[in-house]
Parts: C-alpha cells; structure tokens; sequence
C-alpha cells in the first residue's frame, strides 16, 4: 500500500524554481534513502511534505488522504513525523522533558484538566514518563536525563531528536540527514536503530549525505538533482548510474 | 482650512520625522534592533542646538552642525557604552535595553533642564496666498487660502538635502555600499570582508547626526523640552514600518504619507482631541504590521 | 511533624491554602466590631503593599506570557486599563464625567475579566504571528491608542478626569479608613494568591511544558504534534483576563480611576520587576516586583528629608529604574532567582 504519495510538487523562492515537477511515492514499510547534491532541494522537499512550508503546485498524500498544505502538527498527530537537519532540541529543558513533551493525548495539556489536576491527568503523566525512560534508556541517554538539552554533544542531540519523535509512535518517520556532524562509531549505532525501527514495521525516508552509510541502510535509492528525481532504484544500480555519477561530479 | 494649507503641514511635518525616520531605520536594519531611545537623541539634538543658537550665540546654521555632530558623538558613545557589549544577544534585550535608556536619558534631561519649554529666537518670514479660491465640496474647502513660512521652507530644504547626501552616500561612498550590503545579509557581508563593528559604528554617527538634525528642526517648529524627541518616536517607528524595516527610501516614502495623514486627520477630526494624531500614526503601525509587515520597499521581515 | 511539612507539596496548593487564608482572614476584620488603627508613618506601607499586590496579578500574568510562552507584550498596561475601565464604566454612580450606568459590583467585575480576556483575544489573533520585537512594537502601539481614547473621549470614558463613584464593597463593609487599608491588603493579596495558585497549576501540569516549549522553539514543538498557535493564544489571553481582574480590584480599591494610572511606566515596571526577579519562576517575578516597589516604597520616605523635589526625586527614581532594567539584560538576563539554563539568551 502506498503510504506517502507526491504528484508533480513544485516550489518557488522568489525566482528560483527549487522543486520542479516531482513525483515520489513510498510504500508502507519500505526504507527509502533521498539523496542529491546540494541544493538539489531535499530538505526543501521534506519541508512540503511535513508541512513546514506550502507548495506552489502538485498534491502530497498520506495513507490516501490529500494532506498538501495541511501544518505540521496536525500531521504530527496524524502520523507523518520528521526530524531536522540541525537538530532543534529544546535547550531550555532537561532530556526527560524534552522526550515527554511528544507525548501525545496528555489531557494535562489542556487548561481545565491542568487546572483541576486530575487523576486522569496524574496517571497519563506516569505512563509517559514510562515510555520516556524507557526510549531514553534505547538511546542509552539515561544518565543524561535530567541534564539540559543545552549540554548535550553533537551525537547526543541526534540520538534525543530520534527518542522524541518515537514518543509519537509515527507511521511515517522522515529523517533529515541523521548521521550529519556524527562520529563514525555513533552513525553506525543510529542505522542500526533505524533498520530495527524498519524491521519492526515503520516506514522510513532518509535524506544523507553519508553517502556510504545511506547505500548501506535503505531498500531504495532516490536522486534528486535541481529540484526533480534524477534516478531511483536499489543502491548499487543507482551508484553507478551515470547520470548520478555526472550530477555529483558536475555540480 | 484648506487641504493646501494641509497638505503643507504634513509635508513639513513628513520632512522632519523622514530625516529622523532614516536614522532610525538605518540602526534596525544594520545594527538589528529598534533604538527606543532615539526620540531622546533627537531631544538631545535639540537642546544642543539650542544651547549653541543663544548661549554662544552662534548664527543658526552653525548651531545646526554643532547639534548634528553633538548628536553623532553622543550616539557613538551611548552604543558603545550600552548597545555594542549586547549586540549578540539579539533585538528582545537590546530593545528593552533602548526603552531602559530612553527612561534613564528622558530623566536626567528633566533633573538637568525642568520641564519648561525653551524657544528658538528665529525670526520667519511668512508669504500669504489668501486669494485662492475655495473650491468647496461640502465641509472641505480643496484649496483655500494658504502660507508658507521661511521656516517651513528651511524643513523641507534640509529633508530634500538629507535625500540627496544619502543617496550619494549610500551608492557612492565604501561606507554607503558596504551599509547596504550589510542590511541586506550580515553574514555574507562579512564574508567578503567588511568589517561589520566598524560599520555599526559608522551607522551609529549617521543615525545621531540625523538625530541632531531633525532636533533642532522639530525645536524651531514646535519648541525644546524634555519630551520633544520622544513625543515623535511612535510616529517615526510606524514611518520605518510603513516604508519598510531597514530601508532608507521606504522610511522616506513613510515619512511623507504620515505626515500627510496626521495633518489631514488634525483638519478633519473635531477639535479638542488632544494627541489623537498620534493615535492614528499607531493604527496605521498596526495596520502595516499586520497588512504588510514588509512594508512599501517591501525589505523582508524576519520572521520568528 | 514541622509547619512546612503539613503544608501541601505544591506550590499552587500552598498558594492556594494562604490565598484562602488570607481572604478570610481579610474578611473577618472588616466585620468585626474590634477597632484597628495604623500608626501614620505606617500608612505608606499599606498603600505600596496594596499597589504591589494589584500589579502582582499583572506581573504573573505577563510571566505566563513572556516568561512561559515567550511572547514579548509590551502593551500589558492596556488589559489592566480595560478591566479596570469596564468596571468603573458598569458599575460606577453618579460619576462627574463619562458613563457610570451603576450596575452591581460582581457585574462589573466579571464584565471586566471578560472584557480584557476578548481584548487579549483581539490582540493576540492579529499580532501573535510577528516576530518578537514587532509583537512588543505592536502591543506597545495598542496600549497607546487605548491611552490616547481615554483621555479624548470624555463624554464615555471620563477623558482626563476619569470615571468616579465605582463601588468600594470592601471599603463599605471595613468602614474605618484604616480598617478598609488592613482589609483591602488582606483580601487583594489572598487573591494575587489565589492568582498564583491558578497560574502555577498550569504550569506545574503538562501544560507548563508546552508553554516552555514553544519558548524554546516554536517549530520544533509543532512538529512534535502540538498547536502552539492555540497555547498561544490561550497563554496570552488567560494573561489579560488575569490583567482585567487586577484593574477590577483596583477600580473597586481607589473608588475612581482615570488616564494616569494606565501609562507606559507600569508597563515598564512590571517587565522590570520580571525580568529583575527572573522570569518564568511565579515566586521570582514577585520577588522581583517586591523590590521594584520597595524601592518606590523607600523613595516615599526619603522623600521628605530630600534636598530635592517630588518632581525631581521622581525623575530619581526613574533614572535607578531604568538603569536597573539596563543592568539585568546585561550582567544577569536570567534575573537574581532565574535559572540561567531555563532562560538561554538569544544568539
């Protein structure tokens, strides 16, 4: 079943065309890889598709449903998560909050459960606080729990990045270059994280640079180049596609 | 009264808070902050020149140079003092830091000179076109008798020279061009090697001399108090948010369109509503804030 | 088992119980038949104390705006003109100038936080989405507009004279001048309090993360699935209704209000006494208003012996205030009680 479908996007920036005419779709647990020279336009893809930004053209959907345009959250609660390239994390507060924050149906965040402190409120916080621990304790950031996001290192930031958008238990996770600034050690660790989410049933795309790591993980292979698909195809077909070697080289 | 006579206040009035308006959008555009306390440099201005025109007593187009460089020197020193050591931490501190400013300044002008008014001893001439028709439609006389005085006149001429200086500055001059090119991308500015502190500074120097200037015009138009300046702040920022954050020539643009509404709205509202014209400079603020916040030269907003 | 360890655990509930306390107690004097006298000098504390807890309520509301959700409101001063306004207006008799159409107390005093919640609502769907300094630009603007409308129309709201005759229920039920002063510190306190305690809930719950989280990054909490336009919203107006209750109260206290009580300076002192105190910590910013207000409070003494005149110490005064405001951005953004984690400074 196709999970994510996008028919004919484009995208302007004042002159520049920088999504032009591109259609893609993944299939529900499939492990796609996005990659492109630079300004080949993935994240500006990503960013249409999650909602960050609204297309000039073409429809986005999601699990059969048109979802071209509609914001972030809502497509957060609905499934379709995604992390950034540079990680955002909430600096101003600790690990355990930052994982918690993503819980979703927490009646607590709302004014009049708040206001009462009700037991429904008191009891959903303990099972967050739960499957927090327990995603922190995946990402082996126990012991940084109660640490400021502030203090974390580079890796650290990416691992926390992935432990909150887990909360959300998505259909759809989209990755923003996951592996970018990360040692070699920590970059193979994350894969390994990510082809065990796959495994489990989550569909996955990945936009990376590390081109090695990338071939490596995913079942497919997307080029983007200017704004529109160049090649897809399993990794080694694509790698050697000669298109894909000109664009690299030409740029 | 007229729409002419009208029309002529708010092209003086446009004059003076356009001088005062690029000075203003200068800062926000180079030095990434709304300076809250530039109604007291304009004060600040004015007072010196005052002071210069009747203590020394030097002839008024001196007293005028001694206010703008007055006015540079003391904006230099107060961003160096106040605004330079903050400049990373981004606009929210640095404005509260300009509206504490103003504050301390409005006050220590107050202990120092009272709260009287002053006056500029300039003598104007006045030339009267009474035998204008009318052309009456309804309530609205659409000429009607006007003047013009040799003060107003002054205003103007001062505004249209500022225009051209800065125009010449801004594409002829290496200070000009790397001003520009720093308002519109900082990084890539300093990327090619400008060297960002010392334009700051530079815009500083322009900006209070712009001050001096408009406070020694507003002075000889309205009189030299404490709040002389700062009873223009509000009209001056929606003028740099009309014309356009950041840019010079949209802050004139605004300047002018102000002017002309206050002056319009002064002669068509009911008499006895006293600061109502300043209310409406804000709702236009508002309006172009929620409207257009990149105003008429359009210079991008940066969103949160 | 010690006092502190039969009071309840959370701050809201503690705020809550004293609050409650503090009201009754409040209540109590002003009915009993037992005289109360305040030695003269001592008149001065209770009028600054009674402002203090007045601008309490406004200090915590725009704590849950700035400090919480990181809105920048640099116009608070019109919600507590707004409340206090429709008050006077509804509930007022017999006022020289302006409308007073004598409707009950408790009228005028839901009417108030109702009025000021919807102004909030205004305000906030028009200028919450631009970015931080334009929003402080845009408020500031609005709050002077409202100034401007008071102090020109007087046949509605009493232009520079103001609106007179709004009931003093607490005064009425005190009787002596010194009995209504103890009473009215007592019940206006417990209901910053009760302030207190409401705003804390909120922020201890869940909610209080999201809050926090949109001030960190608003992007990124979107993306985890949260409308932090809502919370936003919410945030902003909850923070004017609280600031319409305060101009109530104060309304209900002075028995008439007008223009002056509603400048650009009680703006400025509440984001002093905010940021002074540290903000996003509800005990902090009071904390920090305290000594903003003591130092009005030692300046009324001084005063007196001064070589200088009112007009001048004012001016004294004013040049310390901004001078403080100036002096926290710089050497401690995050306040004297902030927590330098909980406030990153924008870079």
């Amino acid at each position: 079943m196709t999970l994510l479908d996008v028919d004919g996007l484009v995208k302007r920036f004042g002159g520049l065309l920088a999504i032009d005419d591109l259609s893609l779709s993944v299939d529900d647990g499939e492990l796609v890889g996005v990659m492109g020279p630079n300004g080949a336009g993935k994240s500006t893809f990503f960013n249409c598709v999650s909602g960050v930004i609204h297309p000039d053209g073409g429809t986005v959907r999601f699990a059969g449903d048109n979802v071209t345009g509609v914001d972030t959250a809502t497509l957060a609660r609905d499934g379709l998560v995604r992390t950034f390239q540079h990680t955002r994390q909430l600096d101003t507060m600790t690990v355990r909050e930052n994982v918690r924050l993503a819980a979703a149906k927490q009646p607590g965040e709302r004014t009049v459960s708040a206001l009462l402190r009700t037991d429904k409120m008191q009891k959903t916080e303990d099972e967050v606080t739960q499957r927090a621990d327990e995603l922190i304790e995946m990402f082996e950031l126990t012991r940084l729990a109660d640490e400021y996001a502030s203090s974390l290192s580079g890796g650290q930031r990416k691992l926390l990045e992935l432990a909150r958008v887990l909360m959300l238990d998505p259909d759809l996770l989209l990755l923003d270059e996951p592996f970018a600034g990360v040692n070699p050690t920590l970059t193979n660790e994350i894969a390994a994280h990510i082809r065990d989410l796959n495994d489990d049933g989550m569909t996955v795309v990945v936009i990376e640079h590390e081109l090695e790591t990338l071939t490596e993980l995913v079942d497919r292979l997307v080029v983007l180049q200017q704004g529109s698909l160049l090649v897809e195809g399993d990794p080694e077909t694509v790698l050697n596609d000669e298109r894909v070697i000109d664009a690299y080289l030409g740029s | 009264m007229g729409l002419v006579q009208n029309l002529i206040f708010g092209l003086v009035t446009g004059s003076y808070i356009a001088i005062a308006a690029i000075g203003f959008t200068l800062i926000y555009g180079i030095v990434d902050m709304i300076n809250f306390a530039y109604g007291e440099y304009i004060t600040v201005g004015s007072f010196i020149g005052l002071l210069s025109a009747s203590a020394l007593p030097l002839p008024l187009p001196i007293a005028v140079l001694v206010a703008m460089a007055g006015g540079g020197i003391a904006s230099l020193l107060l961003a160096k003092l106040f605004f330079t050591p903050i400049n990373h931490t981004g606009p929210i501190p640095m404005l509260l830091t300009s509206i504490g400013l103003g504050l301390v300044l409005r006050n220590a002008i107050r202990l120092v000179a009272g709260r009287n008014a002053r006056y500029y001893d300039t003598e104007t001439t006045t030339w009267q076109f009474q035998n204008v028709p009318d052309l009456s439609v309804g309530s609205v006389d659409l000429l009607g008798g006007f003047f013009v005085t040799s003060q107003q006149l002054v205003v103007v001429g001062c505004a249209l020279s500022v225009f051209l200086v800065l125009h010449a500055v801004l594409t002829r001059t290496d200070v000009g061009i790397a001003m520009r090119a720093m308002s519109d991308d900082e990084a890539l500015a300093r990327v090619r090697g400008i060297d960002t502190q010392f334009i700051r500074n530079s815009v500083w120097v322009l900006a209070g001399m712009l001050a001096g200037l408009t406070g020694v015009l507003l002075g000889m138009q309205t009189n030299v108090s404490v709040t002389t300046g700062f009873s223009q702040i509000l009209q001056i920022l929606s003028a740099a948010i009309l014309g356009g954050a950041g840019s010079p020539y949209g802050a004139i643009a605004g300047a002018y369109v102000i002017g002309v509404v206050l002056a319009l709205s002064t002669a068509f509202l009911p008499t006895g509503m006293t600061g109502i014209s300043s209310a409406i400079a804000f709702v236009i603020l508002i309006a172009v804030l929620l409207v257009k916040p990149s105003g008429i030269a359009g210079q991008e907003v940066r969103k949160a | 088992m010690s006092l502190s360890d039969s009071l309840p655990e959370y701050d809201s509930d503690r705020a809550l119980v004293f609050g409650t306390v503090a009201i009754l107690l409040g209540l109590a004097i002003a009915v009993t038949p037992v005289t109360v006298t305040i030695p003269g000098d001592l008149y001065v504390f209770f009028e600054v104390g009674i402002l203090f807890v007045v601008y309490g309520i406004l200090v915590l509301g725009l704590d849950l705006q700035y400090g919480h959700t990181g809105l920048v409101n640099f116009g608070h001063v019109v919600f507590f003109a707004a409340g206090a306004y429709t008050m006077a207006m509804l509930s007022a008799v017999d006022s020289f100038e302006g409308i007073a159409l004598g409707y009950p107390w408790p009228v005028g005093l839901v009417a108030a936080v109702v009025v000021a919640g919807l102004l909030g609502a205004l305000v906030g769907a028009t200028s919450l989405r631009l970015r931080g300094d334009f929003l402080a630009i845009a408020t500031l603007a609005t709050a002077e507009i409202f100034h401007t409308l008071f102090i020109n129309f007087t046949d509605i709201f009493g232009g520079s004279t103001g609106i007179f005759g709004v009931p003093t229920p607490l005064g009425d039920l005190a009787g002596t001048r010194d009995a209504t002063l103890v009473t009215t510190l007592l019940v206006l306190g417990g209901l910053t309090a009760l302030t207190f305690a409401v705003v804390a809930r909120l922020t201890e719950a869940p909610y209080g993360r999201v809050l926090r989280a949109i001030r960190a990054d608003e992007l990124v909490t979107r993306s985890v699935g949260k409308s932090t336009f809502r919370y936003k919203m919410q945030a902003f107006v909850y923070g004017a209704a609280l600031a319409g209750l305060a101009g109530a109260i104060f309304a209900m206290y002075q028995g008439a209000i007008s223009p002056d009580f509603f400048e650009l300076q009680v703006t400025v002192t509440i984001w002093i006494g905010m940021l002074l105190g540290g903000a996003s910590n509800h005990r902090a910013v009071l904390g920090g208003l305290g000594i903003i207000m003591g130092l009005r409070l030692f300046s009324r003494f001084v005063q007196g012996s001064a070589p200088v005149t009112t007009g001048e110490f004012a001016s004294i005064r004013l040049i310390l205030v901004g001078l403080v405001l100036i002096l926290v951005i710089r050497y401690r953004p995050a306040g004297i009680w902030g927590d330098d984690r909980e406030l990153e400074v924008d870079s």
